[in-house]
């Protein structure tokens, strides 16, 4: 299939300007000035762009629920926290092609007339932090960004932000607050972002796939975008597959491929390691309601594994793959011990949830708990879902409750054993 | 102004409402922790969930705005099991160490626990420890354990005294409420975090260990700490004041008060004069000492030629104030009536106020305005000069510092008889020759005028100390030892003559 969005990650040192431009950079920023400022949005919204940070909201309706004509500064803001278990595209679009990137920024300013762009970038990404950094400079040298660019009128820039290491900070409203210099705590909404944002102001908040697939509708134009996936999924995406797999990695594929087809395709996955047998896979990212193997036949985007009998996320197409070897119930304490230390500690349910959570799948995982324990999870998880102030709580009952409907025998057999009889790691 | 639909009863409240108030509106409370009408709503305890019509899962009622034509529930099955799991997880980590805890009794968790949970806990896990005992700033103490980070104590501080000393530290179960760094809780209100805060977890180092809450009785009064005149909760047990707590007078201090009024309960406890002092003669009981009051007092007034003082105060309530008048007129034949009371101090731009003495404003309604220029300055010089020969010294308060007071002092041993009516004997019971107890403000009624002009009610909550009575028995009891009966014979009728006094005039 032919490379889109990851066209130039193979490309030596596409992430300077000149040879981003070499391969067809800015020629979309280009077409964009001379569009009428009110054709973006309408074309985003053809295209069936979703956003790729987990919600698949449409982009293209985000951004035209962002106010006209007022007076304050917009804002832009890109989430690059990619802080989801599972998923790693982002730093790679971040690393090798980062111009991508800030053209779909300055086209979103130009679009919906914004005052600048913060890039909120996971801590740890140092080497994605330097190269878009690097990349911002010469874009200002190059009359890219800054005043009047281009002769457009427009005057944008373009700044990044390191994070300091939270998971909730990816969460759209927790990154705002941290943006401004707090605490990273999620809002109560409404407001959205789009009226209350960054500063107070109107932003837009998107995941740094979504901005960087933005250039690349209006180079291919609305219809292809929309041909590329599954019916309301536009476009190609990039995959991630970790785990017990014979080729994990970091895959572009049509929107909508089946979940079968990224695990045991030999473009992607390569179906299990030798001798083994896959018996779960996590379809976007640890947030995401597990799949049992015989589950796999489902297309892989933001619909169709919503339906039942999947009831799941396509998420961040972070595909996780545990086969007989692991044990499930250690993956389910894993997550819940990761959730335990994540939780912002805000909201009733999910600071004391999670905790509480952690510790009794620990000791299930131990081999110490009764059986009661195991039907009082399926409880606590459903109490914290619904109830808590941004989706974090809703993940943690989600996810977390669907390794105990899936796999209950694992849990049973823990508690009647007394141990885990699985090999450590 | 849309109108709703609350468990079955309708209201009509301001667009942008939140449904916890319209409920309270039609008189369906909905239990919450972190919602305060003076603070804003960070929506974190989630105890206040209910169903409404117009919202996807449940909604927090505390900060979900009332639509037109939203049908809200707050009593159904899924209500109240979130409620329940609230609880429960509110509890994983709690304590529940209420037989240690100041707050049992007056705590907002064991409260609801009993009301809508009620269940025995099917926690297994180990509870996480966090800080025990903490002193946070000069008044308060943290308990880290009991908190149930509704984050009230910090929005007090954010938003109310702007002083921003609290704020959250680590993440999860593992936050805890703490100073910024090198900071205290040391602000002029800081104690009414303990108000505030829903559960044992900020409790006042003043009253911590003192009374079980529940021993305590409770009457209507203010405090006297300057002419704000805040509304307060007098608490007591067996005949004495143990705390004030400020009570909701939006007129007034709304649900607030400041630490040094706070903790002037004291006086009512602390170096109080409860004897009747003769001259030398003690352990006199009142009917003597009323009339042998009597006959010092009518001697020495025949004698005084017209140089006849009384020293009143902005401390006392209106109704001692009207009986001073009348006896200061009859008993003390036309005395000189002066003002004293404490002297001035700090304010500032929330309730303290730099007149520090809570009824000044009433002095001026009982005497008229022009008595404000008999200051207490006025009567030590005339003293110092030898021009009073007979002084009535109502409290023994005075405008002056440490010098001043010495020299007041000083100059009572120039009057022939200076008898001393007051609750503390301070330093000058010992130049009075007669010094009669009487009660605080917590002891007696009383009507205080505060300065925005607000007349407001003390009641009398402890029985007076020792021999002290009310500030109008006193002198009632001694004008009719002297054949000249006050014109009234009650609290009661006092009252109503101030109220019509004060509305003739
Ligand atoms: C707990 C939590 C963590 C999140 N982390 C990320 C993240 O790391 N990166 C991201 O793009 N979106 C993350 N999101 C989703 C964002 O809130 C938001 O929906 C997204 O950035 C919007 O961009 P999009 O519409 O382009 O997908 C997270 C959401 C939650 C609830
Ligand atoms: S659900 Fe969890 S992460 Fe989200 S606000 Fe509540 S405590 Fe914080
Ligand atoms: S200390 Fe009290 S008021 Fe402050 S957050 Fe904890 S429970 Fe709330
Ligand atoms: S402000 Fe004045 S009246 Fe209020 S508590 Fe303080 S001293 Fe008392
Ligand atoms: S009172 Fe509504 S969430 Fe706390």
């Amino acid at each position: 299939m032919e490379r889109v969005i990851t066209a130039n990650w193979h490309v030596e040192k596409a992430y300077t300007l000149s040879v981003y431009q070499q391969h067809g950079g800015f020629k979309s920023l280009k077409k964009v000035f001379g569009m009428e400022r009110g054709a973006v949005v309408p074309e985003l919204i053809k295209s069936n762009l979703r956003g790729r940070g987990g919600a698949g909201f449409p982009v293209g309706a985000k951004w035209s629920f962002l106010p006209k004509g007022t007076d304050v500064p917009k804002y832009l803001v890109v989430n690059a926290d990619e802080g989801e278990p599972g998923t790693f595209k982002d730093r790679f679009i971040m690393e090798r092609d980062p111009h991508r990137l800030m053209e779909g920024c300055i086209i979103a300013g130009f679009t919906l007339g914004l005052k600048a762009a913060y890039i909120y970038v996971r801590g740890e990404l140092v080497l994605a932090t330097r190269r878009m950094e690097a990349a911002i400079a010469e874009l200002y040298a190059a009359g890219l960004l800054g005043k009047n660019i281009q002769g457009s009128g427009l005057d944008f820039d373009i700044y990044v932000h390191r994070g300091a290491g939270a998971y909730i900070c990816g969460e759209e409203t927790a990154l705002i607050e941290s943006l401004e210099g707090k605490t990273g705590q999620p809002r109560l909404k409404p407001p959205y972002p789009a009226v209350v944002g960054v500063f107070g102001c109107p932003t837009v908040v998107n995941n740094v796939e979504s901005i960087a697939c933005v250039p690349l509708v209006i180079e291919r134009g609305a219809e292809w975008w929309a041909a590329q996936g599954s019916e309301k999924n536009g476009g190609p995406k990039i995959v991630q597959i970790s785990g017990t797999v014979k080729r994990p990695g970091t895959y572009e594929v049509p929107n909508g491929i089946s979940l079968r087809d990224v695990v045991f395709s030999d473009l992607y996955g390569g179906g299990p390691l030798d001798g083994r047998t896959i018996r779960a896979v996590i379809p976007g990212g640890t947030s995401c309601p597990v799949l049992r193997a015989d589950q796999l036949d489902v297309k892989h985007d933001f619909d169709a594994l919503k339906e039942k009998p999947f009831e799941t996320m396509a998420g961040t197409s972070g595909v996780i793959v545990m086969d007989e070897t692991v044990c499930v119930v250690r993956i389910a304490a894993r997550i819940a011990r990761f959730y335990h230390h994540e939780s912002c500690g805000q909201c009733t349910p999910c600071r004391e949830g999670t905790g509480w959570v952690s510790k009794i799948l620990d000791r299930i995982e131990a081999g110490g708990a009764k059986r009661a324990e195991v039907d009082q999870l399926l409880d606590i998880v459903n109490n914290i879902r619904g109830n808590t102030i941004c989706p974090f709580g809703d993940a943690v009952g989600m996810s977390i409750g669907a390794y105990l409907r899936q796999f209950p025998e694992e849990f049973i057999a823990h508690v009647e054993q007394g141990r885990c009889t699985y090999p450590a790691w | 102004m849309p109108t709703l639909t609350i468990n079955g009863k309708q209201v009509t409240v301001p667009a942008g409402t939140p449904i916890i108030r319209a409920a309270a509106q039609v008189g369906v409370n909905i239990p919450h922790f972190c919602y305060h009408p003076t603070l804003s709503t960070p929506g974190n305890c989630r105890m206040c969930l209910v169903e409404a019509s117009d919202a996807r899962g449940l909604a927090a009622s505390c900060y979900h705005k009332c639509t037109e034509g939203a049908v809200v529930n707050t009593e159904t099955a899924r209500v109240k099991a979130a409620r329940q799991a609230v609880l429960e997880f509110i509890l994983v980590n709690h304590p529940v160490d209420c037989p240690i805890c100041d707050q049992a009794g007056e705590c907002k968790l064991q409260d609801y626990y009993m009301t809508h949970d009620h269940k025995p806990s099917r926690v297994t896990t180990a509870k996480n420890s966090k800080s025990k005992a903490k002193p946070i700033g000069p008044h308060v103490v943290f308990d880290g354990e009991r908190c149930i980070l509704c984050t009230r104590c910090i929005r007090f501080c954010d938003e109310i005294t702007g002083t921003s000393e609290l704020t959250t530290e680590q993440r999860g179960d593992h936050t805890e409420i703490t100073t910024f760094p090198g900071r205290e809780l040391d602000n002029a209100y800081s104690m009414c975090v303990t108000d505030l805060c829903p559960v044992g977890a900020l409790t006042t180092r003043d009253f911590r260990f003192k009374t079980r809450v529940w021993l305590l009785s409770s009457t209507d009064s203010l405090c006297t700490g300057c002419s704000r005149g805040c509304n307060i909760h007098m608490e007591h047990h067996e005949g004495e004041v143990k705390r004030y707590r400020p009570r909701l007078n939006p007129e007034v201090n709304e649900y607030w008060m400041c630490d040094e009024g706070r903790l002037s309960y004291q006086h009512h406890n602390l170096g109080r004069t409860t004897a009747i002092r003769l001259r030398d003669q003690r352990e006199v009981q009142w009917p003597r000492a009323a009339r042998q009051t009597a006959e010092a007092l009518t001697a020495a007034v025949a004698k005084a030629n017209g140089q006849v003082a009384m020293l009143t105060s902005p401390q006392l309530s209106c109704e001692s104030l009207l009986a001073a008048r009348e006896f200061a007129s009859t008993v003390l034949g036309n005395a000189t009536v002066y003002v004293g009371g404490n002297p001035s101090g700090g304010n500032d731009a929330f309730l303290i106020t730099s007149d520090k003495n809570p009824n000044r404003a009433g002095v001026v309604q009982v005497f008229g305005p022009a008595i404000l220029a008999n200051t207490a300055y006025k009567l030590l010089e005339e003293m110092e000069q030898g021009r009073v020969q007979a002084l009535y010294l109502m409290r023994g308060e005075l405008p002056f510092d440490t010098a001043g007071r010495a020299r007041f002092a000083a100059a009572l041993s120039r009057v022939a008889l200076v008898v001393y009516q007051g609750p503390h004997g301070l330093d000058l019971e010992e130049r009075a020759h007669i010094f009669l107890p009487s009660a605080t403000h917590a002891e007696q009624d009383g009507t205080y005028v505060n300065e925005t002009g607000y007349a407001q009610a003390a009641y009398a909550a402890v029985p007076a100390m020792g021999q002290a009575l009310a500030d109008w028995d006193v002198l009632s009891r001694i004008a009719r030892a002297a054949e000249m009966p006050l014109s009234f014979d009650s609290f009661d009728a006092l009252h109503a003559t101030l109220a019509a006094t004060i509305a003739a005039e």
